[in-house]
Formats: structure tokens, C-alpha cells, sequence
């Protein structure tokens, strides 16, 4: 008896937690006019996927959409450079690790609004604010990336026994051959999950994206502002675009999030 | 070996596009908006004499504990509910963790739409016979509960998340050495497990308090700047409304100042630990 009521409680929450997904793409796929109805509808009396090209009428979508994938790559690939080596290091000097994590929990803590405003005035200086490739959001983005993947890579080297290099280098590696043969393909499924990672990070933003492009939007900010001027349907369609790739990357995380909260309860 | 030369790139990075900025912002603070002089506190008194400022910092102070507190009790409940044996487990899981796995600024606009005066939960409430209720009109009590629930809302995942890893590691043995001795449900939780997740509790609040300083998405969207202003959306609005990088910079600084000083305790214990 008290068992069932449990279950219950548990798919109650599971289904109120569902609730506004349904309805992003329930407005997304309605017509405009349905989603200013009162009393709201829950289900769609009429299926449209006019909203899609009407985002694409009233705010410039193909180049958000652009900009945001662009942005987002550019800030795997800076993020990944930046922190692989770094993170190596911090795995295998304790000393070095400590001040770097130091540095890396205050990016992560540190205000956004504090160094957008100001990263703002500076781009307007260098040419770089509201850049049509995106540069001055890609960036600001690598500072976000760089604390998940500094930590998750981190973790990941000190997985690899130094004595596995130490022998490869006696074999007569050389250090850099020692890193790309040995110890970056056995991190390689923590360096795919901190590539998705960055990617979404990078993809959600919003605060950077607001305060550093005016006309060349990345897709939170376009979805932003049609919510805000009143357009549910058209704001729901721009989400579903957003929601795809975020979607595909957390199933495709899945595994290695389960591990990781298996790792973290078997200490 | 020379190793520390890997981590040049990164510091050097860092350097540029934080510790830069940083520094850039508190020049911009100090400095005159309209005549360029430095250093000047004409930025601090400009915000200093406007309503809205007061507001964003009062709010900005009272939303993280009513947010924390929400997640606590929340994350807390689920943790405790998701330890026992449930069906279609895996799949409960990812309906829970949903709010948090959804671009936030998907999230928002969506609750926006549930929340307004003709939303779906208006709605609802109407077709129970009840009157339609205005959540997010703004300066009201009722909008600065609405947008703690629902930054509470998306970011109990993560709570949750932090407490069940504890809360399945605490051995069965020791529940059930309780339940030998005759301890009821109710004061093994509160004398057994509560306790031993003591420290995931502390980290949670910990990281969920700092990060909820600095709150700037859930406000806007919800409420605009001006319905239930924060620090991080009164700089927004300085900025993007007046073009004013002074008061802007000036109100960023002071939410910086409040974030290094509740990070202490945080920092504290990292020294202890």
C-alpha cells in the first residue's frame, strides 16, 4: 500500500517535470493563433509547421543558427586545446594542479555580468564586439568550457598510471609521442564527453550572448526576444531547433553521467 | 623536465579574458561616464540614487536563500524517493533531470508562457472553477516566489544529483542496525542518514548559493528588468537601455564584492579539507 503510493508520487513528479517540454513543441507546432487561445489548449487542435518559417520571416534564424553552431565548435576546439595540456600537467604535479584548480573554480564562480560588461568595452575597441563570425562570443565562451574541461580531463589522466609513460618513454618515446600514443587514447571517452559538454554549454549561452552581439545573434538571445515581443509559437519553433542537438548530446552523455554518479557513491 | 610550460596557454588565456576584464571593470566602475575622469565615484553615486539598484541588491540577497532552500527540500525528497526500488527507473531519472537537461533559456520562455496572467496555469486554475492568478506582476511578493521556483525548478537536478551519490553510498548495515534497535523511519532518517549526508548537503548549498548569486536569465525572462530586478540584470540594464559602461561596470562590482565574500566559507573549507 504505502509502496504504491510511492510510484505514484514518482511518475507524478516524472510527468509534472514533462509538462513544459510538451508544451514548447506543442506551440511550436500549432498555429500562432492557438497559443494566445483562452483558455490555453493542452493538445494541438491544429498541426502547422508554419512557425518555423515565420521565426525564419521575423528574426534573421539562418544566421543565428549559423553563429551558434560556428561558435560552439570553435569553442570545443579552443576549450580542448587549451585544457588537454594543462590538465595532463595538473594530473601529474600535484603542486601545479592545486593553483591551476584555484584559478579554474574562480572562472567557473566568477559573475558572468562582471566580465561581459567590461570584455563588451573591450571588443568595441578592438573591432571585435557584435563580430559577424562571432569571434569575441567564441572567446568568452572558451572561459566557460575551460573548468569542465580542465576537471573532467584532469580526472581522466589521473586514471592513467604515470608508470604506463614512464615505460613507454623508456622504450625510447619521446614525451610528446608518449601523450598522443599513450595517454590521450585512453582518456579519449572523457575527452568526447567534455567536447559535448563545452559544445552544449557553449550552445545554451545566453548572458555573453546578449551583452556581446546586437544584429549577429546566436539562437538564445533571437528566442529571447521573440518570446519577449510576444510570440509563443514562433519562439517555441526557434526552442525545437535549439532543443535537437541538446537533446541528442545528453542521450548520448547518458552513460558517461550514470558512471559518473556511480564513481562519485562508490567512495 | 620542464612541464610547466603545458599550462602557459591556459594561464595565459586566463589572464587575458579574466583577470583583464576584472581589473577593466573596476576601472570602468571608478571612472566618470560623462567627463572621463579617474578616479571618480560619480558611477557608485549615479546607482546609489536610483530605486531600481536598491531593489536588484535587495532581491539579489533574499532570492538565493529562498531558491537554495527550495532545492534543498526538493532534491532532498527526490534523492529519498529515487533510494527506493522504483519501476522504469532509468526513465523516472531522465524525467526528472529533464528541467535541467533543457537549454535554460528554453526552459524560461516556457515557464513565462505557463506563469502570465492568460498562461496555461491560469488556465488550469480557471477550469477547476478557480479565478486566474497574475504570478510574475511586477514588484509583487508573488513574482519574487515565482522566480525562485523556478530557478529552484531547473536547478534541483543537480541537487539531487549531488545528494542521491551520497545517499547510496551510506552502507544498508547501518539502517539496518538502527532498525534492530527499534529506531523508527522517521528518527533513522533524522539521527541516521541526515547526518551522514551532512556533507554533500554543505556542498550543494555551497555551489547552488553561489551560482544563484549571480541569477540574471530566469528574472529577465520572466519579469523583464524592471518586475523583479537583480544585480546582474540592473547592470544589463545600465548597459543595454542607457549605455552607461560607469554604472553598469559599478553594479557589476558590487555583485562581484558579494560573491568573493560568500565564497569565503567556500574557500575555507577547501583550505581545511
Amino acid at each position: 500500500m504505502k509502496r504504491r503510493g510511492i510510484v505514484l508520487l514518482a511518475f507524478a513528479i516524472a510527468g509534472v517535470n514533462l509538462v513544459p517540454l510538451w508544451l514548447v513543441v506543442k506551440q511550436a507546432l500549432t498555429p500562432e493563433r492557438e497559443s494566445f487561445a483562452w483558455p490555453p489548449t493542452w493538445v494541438p487542435h491544429e498541426l502547422t509547421l508554419s512557425n518555423f518559417s515565420g521565426a525564419a520571416e521575423a528574426v534573421p534564424l539562418a544566421q543565428g543558427l549559423g553563429l551558434s553552431v560556428g561558435v560552439a565548435v570553435a569553442t570545443v576546439i579552443s576549450t580542448l586545446a587549451l585544457s588537454l595540456p594543462a590538465a595532463w600537467l595538473a594530473a601529474r604535479r600535484e603542486e601545479v594542479g592545486s593553483r591551476l584548480d584555484g584559478v579554474v573554480v574562480a572562472a567557473r564562480l566568477f559573475p558572468t555580468i562582471a566580465i561581459a560588461v567590461p570584455l563588451a568595452v573591450i571588443f568595441v575597441g578592438l573591432g571585435l564586439y557584435n563580430d559577424s563570425s562571432g569571434a569575441g562570443l567564441w572567446l568568452a565562451h572558451t572561459l566557460l568550457g575551460v573548468p569542465f574541461a580542465f576537471l573532467i580531463l584532469r580526472a581522466a589522466f589521473r586514471g592513467v598510471p604515470a608508470e604506463l609513460e614512464d615505460a613507454a618513454q623508456l622504450d625510447g618515446a619521446s614525451p610528446w609521442m608518449t601523450f598522443v600514443r599513450v595517454s590521450l587514447p585512453l582518456v579519449r571517452p572523457s575527452l568526447g564527453a567534455a567536447a559535448m559538454l563545452v559544445f552544449l554549454v557553449s550552445w545554451d549561452e545566453f548572458a555573453y550572448a546578449l551583452l556581446l552581439q546586437v544584429t549577429h545573434r546566436t539562437l538564445p538571445p533571437l528566442l529571447f526576444y521573440l518570446s519577449a515581443f510576444g510570440y509563443p509559437g514562433l519562439s517555441s519553433a526557434v526552442a525545437v531547433l535549439m532543443l535537437v542537438p541538446a537533446v541528442v548530446i545528453l542521450l548520448l552523455l547518458e552513460p558517461a553521467l550514470r558512471s559518473g554518479v556511480l564513481a562519485g557513491s562508490g567512495r | 623536465m620542464r612541464a610547466w610550460f603545458l599550462a602557459v596557454p591556459l594561464v595565459v588565456y586566463l589572464a587575458v579574458f579574466l583577470v583583464f576584464p576584472v581589473g577593466e571593470a573596476v576601472r570602468l566602475a571608478f571612472t566618470d561616464s560623462v567627463s572621463g575622469t579617474f578616479p571618480s565615484l560619480e558611477s557608485f553615486r549615479t546607482i546609489a540614487d536610483d530605486g531600481l539598484f536598491w531593489r536588484a541588491l535587495r532581491v539579489n540577497l533574499a532570492l538565493p536563500l529562498l531558491a537554495v532552500a527550495l532545492e534543498l527540500v526538493a532534491g532532498l525528497g527526490l534523492a529519498l524517493l529515487f533510494a527506493e526500488r522504483l519501476p522504469a527507473r532509468r526513465l523516472l531519472r531522465a524525467a526528472v533531470l529533464l528541467p535541467f537537461a533543457l537549454p535554460e533559456i528554453v526552459f524560461l520562455t516556457i515557464l513565462r508562457s505557463i506563469l502570465t496572467p492568460r498562461g496555461y496555469l491560469s488556465g488550469a486554475l480557471v477550469g477547476l472553477g478557480a479565478q486566474p492568478v497574475d504570478l510574475l506582476a511586477p514588484g509583487t511578493f508573488a513574482s519574487f516566489v515565482s522566480v525562485a521556483l523556478v530557478d529552484a525548478w531547473r536547478t534541483t537536478p543537480l541537487v539531487f544529483l549531488i545528494l542521491l551519490g551520497a545517499l547510496v553510498a551510506i552502507p544498508g548495515e547501518i539502517g539496518q542496525a538502527a532498525r534492530v534497535d527499534g529506531a523508527s523511519a522517521w528518527r533513522r532518517f533524522w539521527h541516521v542518514t541526515l547526518p551522514l549526508l551532512r556533507p554533500a548537503i554543505v556542498a550543494a548549498v555551497l555551489l547552488r548559493g553561489l551560482d544563484a548569486l549571480r541569477i540574471f536569465a530566469a528574472p529577465l525572462v520572466l519579469t523583464g528588468v524592471e518586475g523583479m530586478p537583480v544585480l546582474s540584470t540592473y547592470a544589463f540594464h545600465q548597459w543595454s537601455d542607457y549605455g552607461d559602461d560607469g554604472a553598469a561596470a559599478a553594479a557589476s562590482v558590487v555583485l562581484a564584492v558579494v560573491c568573493v565574500l560568500a565564497s569565503v566559507p567556500l574557500l575555507r573549507r577547501r583550505i581545511t579539507a
